[in-house]
């Protein structure tokens, strides 16, 4: 199965295939989601080297729980939020744990940071002066604000999208996101003071 | 200008990039920045945050794409044969079903035709009514479950196909 342009048809086309776990419509979401879901699992934990397996986690739950996707809404905020219940559930070290549950805590919050001698992955990746001033800041910043930046910024979700996938209101979102700017601006107007 | 005022535009500002305001709101804002140098400062602040976000690249192993594909292969094979051992299972449990049931049937029948007689006498009943009682609350019965088993799982089939039907 191969997929066509726009979204609500997109999004059914996905929901039957995954219903079918039809293979070359996973093997397609992988090639077209594989960076974007990398890049958000490594803002939201902060460390590269976990990453890797959550990814091949995430797409093994797509296949097994793919009837529950119905092709409604899209697909990427559904794919984010198992991503993130996985990455929460390995911060905790607990293996298994029903994305069913509606488990408050876990919904709520990554407030487990990485605790990682490795180079920030932010570091390793700033192509760009801004970036590179930004890095730092970034590997600090409470894993929530930066979830909420890259969801919004990056992934252009919708703060409804977002609450979707964090669990967390739409109010708290955009309070998220604004003091996340916050800090990463200070950051870089400082910088830009300091390098001047 | 008050402090107050800038902190109002300012906020809206965040949340037209957050998820945008009102109409109205963003009118207000856009005469206010045509005339207010802070607060465009901070306008353009946000927005050069929001574009040094864009300038991170992470590195993804390319050999990522490849174990996925394989791991969802096995993970299907694995799927699909715990679902063949289910259906299995099943259609023996079918099968079990249907063979009872038609035995019940062929004894409810056997006793109705050849030891009614016999039981109506030792019990002093009138033969009919047990003849009655026999097809209405055993062999009925039975025979009605033994055509109803067969036809399950193709019920159940059309269910699952009416589902995909409706996504």
């Amino acid at each position: 199965m191969t997929l066509t342009a726009g979204v609500d048809s997109d999004a059914r086309q996905i929901a039957l295939g995954l219903r079918q776990r039809d293979l070359s419509l996973l093997d397609a979401l992988v090639e077209r989601y594989q960076y974007r879901l990398v890049r958000y699992l490594i803002y939201v934990l902060g460390r590269r080297d976990l990453v890797d397996d959550l990814v091949q986690e995430t797409w093994l739950r797509v296949l097994e729980r793919g009837s529950s996707y119905d092709g409604r809404s899209r697909f990427e905020p559904w794919l984010f939020a198992i991503a993130r219940n996985l990455a929460i559930d390995h911060l905790r070290g607990r293996r298994v744990v029903s994305l069913d549950t509606n488990d408050d805590e876990k919904r709520e919050g990554l407030r487990e940071g990485p605790a990682s001698d490795a180079p920030s992955p932010f570091a390793l990746a700033a192509r760009t002066e801004d970036a590179q001033a930004l890095a730092h800041s970034l590997q600090t910043l409470e894993p929530n604000y930066r979830e909420a930046l890259v969801l919004r910024f990056q992934e252009e979700l919708s703060l409804q999208e977002i609450s979707v996938v964090t669990g967390a209101p739409v109010s708290t979102i955009s309070s998220r996101i604004h003091r996340g700017l916050d800090m990463l601006r200070s950051q870089l107007e400082g910088g830009s003071h300091g390098n001047r | 200008m008050g402090t107050d005022r800038h902190e109002k535009f300012r906020h809206m500002i965040d949340q037209t990039l957050a998820g945008g305001i009102p109409v109205p709101q963003q009118q207000a804002l856009r005469e206010h920045l045509q005339s207010c140098v802070p607060c465009q400062q901070y306008r353009a602040a946000n927005h050069r945050v929001v574009a040094a976000l864009g300038g991170f690249s992470f590195e993804v192993d390319p050999s990522l794409n490849a174990k996925v594909s394989a791991k969802l292969q096995l993970q299907e094979r694995q799927i699909k044969e715990r679902g063949d051992q289910a259906t299995r299972a099943g259609r023996r449990r079918w099968v079990v079903s249907c063979v009872l049931a038609l035995m019940l049937t062929t004894a409810g029948a056997f006793l109705d035709l050849r030891l009614s007689g016999l039981i109506a006498s030792v019990f002093d009943l009138e033969r009919m009514h047990l003849r009655q009682e026999v097809v209405a609350f055993w062999i009925m019965p039975s025979l009605c479950l033994f055509l109803l088993f067969p036809l399950l799982p193709l019920l159940s089939a059309g269910g699952t196909n009416r589902k995909e039907r409706n996504l």
